[in-house]
């Protein structure tokens, strides 16, 4: 999931929400940004489908670098 | 009689010996404050001072001892020390070759930390003003705690909980022990060197005071000050706070809050956006109802526009269908009406058609210049067009009475 898009696209639809329930566009307006929060929705639902993943180790190597290894949990 | 002539190093071997066969000097608990403390890190061998109000004497602890030592010595802390007197011969003194160390009662202890307190708040390190905030869609989380600790388990499961699809970069640390602090401070410099991740939880399950005086020193919360990315504490007591919870970002009671804290709730999401969707439809709806009556150009253009909505929307059919299923059960929900439509667009462009609006008994009043919306805009004698669902009736205006009938 995108982070930010996502974060973008959550506070953009909060606010087309209050918009429409506030009522005070015309109807083309409000149908348009209906289309829009139908999209947006679409968009972060789609963000919420994740797939599982394995935890990682961190590990600083004597050289001073670090490396990442899988986990047997 | 001729004085006997010694060498120095029999003076000291003389007055080590006797030292060492005085029981009173032997194996005995020396209360004291530490300071000058000093760790050798290639020997291992911790060197400091013990001290009251008007004296100081000398103490070693070799590395063969403090591997039992629970918390990290520091200056300041009022400490039992239980050993035994010796000479060092090579500098002619005396000191406390120290076999074990202990913190001396919770009030002192709790004193040391209340100055260690004072003395970071003044330099700001809890300054609320440098605390950063945390991300509110965390994808990839840092934890540092032991391997070994329930805590990791706890952070784990309620991670994924939460967040299938979390990224747990984890660094193992001591949390307990002389080692704690310095391995603490590592795991956050490697994790802010590795970058790449939106917050750091670091902590323990709960233990006695000593078991956590690892999250009370002094390198650890200046590592946790100077971390870019957001750090939550997460050390599991619930009535006193370790002076790692005051420089943390954000304080956890538990590991369990801490993961709650550290990643959003993607059911909860799932089910939020779910509620904006209704929101969106019951608005779009009242919107429709309360504007069909003004049926003007607008609305008859915005008719036509809108098939070309339907196309763009349905050419994302297989995403719609799911979306439009919800939605029409929501719609279902909210107004009782069960429409086999396929697609929410659809289910409100029908709502919106004008001819629908006309079959329920509304009329649009119409002349050669536009809508008539006021009674203003006409006179009597006028001829104006009204236009019905079947058909268009040509009327003559008799009379106009102003002040409103509706009331709005």
């Amino acid at each position: 999931m995108e982070r930010i898009k996502f974060e973008e696209a959550m506070s953009r639809l909060e606010a087309i929400v209050d918009k429409l329930e506030a009522g005070e566009q015309d109807l083309e307006e409000s149908l348009l940004l209906f289309e829009e929060g139908i999209n947006l929705t679409l968009f972060c639902q789609q963000q919420l489908q994740v797939t599982e993943q394995r935890m990682q180790k961190l590990i600083s190597k004597l050289d001073g670098n670090f490396e990442l290894a899988e986990v047997e949990e | 009689m001729q004085p006997k002539v010694i060498s120095v190093s029999e003076l000291n071997k003389f007055i080590g010996l006797l030292l060492e066969s005085e029981p009173g000097l032997q194996d005995f608990w020396l209360r004291g404050e530490i300071s000058g403390f000093k760790l050798y890190q290639q020997s291992g061998h911790m060197y400091f001072t013990l001290k009251d109000e008007e004296s100081t004497v000398s103490a070693v602890m070799f590395k063969s001892r403090t591997r039992a030592l629970k918390f990290m010595p520091e200056n300041g802390m009022e400490v039992l020390a239980r050993g035994s007197i010796s000479v060092f011969n090579r500098q002619g003194k005396y000191q406390l070759y120290v076999d074990e160390l202990q913190l001396f009662g919770a009030g002192s202890l709790s004193l040391y930390l209340q100055q260690l307190k004072e003395r970071l708040e003044k330099q700001g390190y809890f300054n609320e003003d440098f605390k950063k905030p945390l991300p509110s869609f965390a994808q990839k989380v840092g934890v540092i705690t032991s391997q070994d600790g329930a805590a990791l388990q706890d952070i784990l499961k309620v991670l994924r909980q939460r967040h299938a699809g979390i990224q747990v970069i984890f660094y193992h640390s001591s949390v307990q022990g002389v080692d704690a602090p310095m391995e603490l401070v590592q795991g956050l410099r490697c994790l802010n060197t590795w970058g790449d991740m939106d917050v750091i939880i670091i902590g323990r399950g709960g233990g006695s005071w000593e078991d956590l005086m690892a999250f009370n020193s002094e390198e650890v919360v200046k590592a946790i000050f100077e971390s870019q990315i957001p750090v939550i504490s997460a050390v599991g007591h619930e009535t006193d706070f370790t002076l790692a919870d005051w420089v943390a970002d954000v304080r956890a009671a538990t590991p369990t809050q801490a993961a709650q804290l550290a990643v959003p709730d993607l059911q909860q999401l799932g089910k939020e956006i779910k509620r904006w969707q209704q929101r969106m439809q019951m608005a779009i709806e009242k919107i429709y109802y309360s504007r069909s009556e003004s049926l003007d150009q607008l609305v008859m253009k915005r008719i036509l526009k809108t098939s070309g909505l339907l196309q763009s929307l349905q050419s994302k059919e297989d995403d719609l269908q799911d979306l439009s299923a919800r939605l029409l059960r929501a719609a279902d929900d909210n107004f009782n009406r069960r429409q086999n439509q396929l697609a929410i667009t659809s289910s409100g462009l029908d709502k919106l058609s004008p001819l629908k609006v006309l079959k329920r008994g509304y009329a649009v009043v119409r002349n050669e210049s536009g809508v008539i919306r006021s009674v203003h805009q006409v006179l009597p004698g006028d001829m104006v067009q009204l236009i019905l669902a079947d058909g268009e009736l040509k009327v003559k205006i008799e009379d106009r009475e102003t002040g409103k009938r509706w009331k709005e």
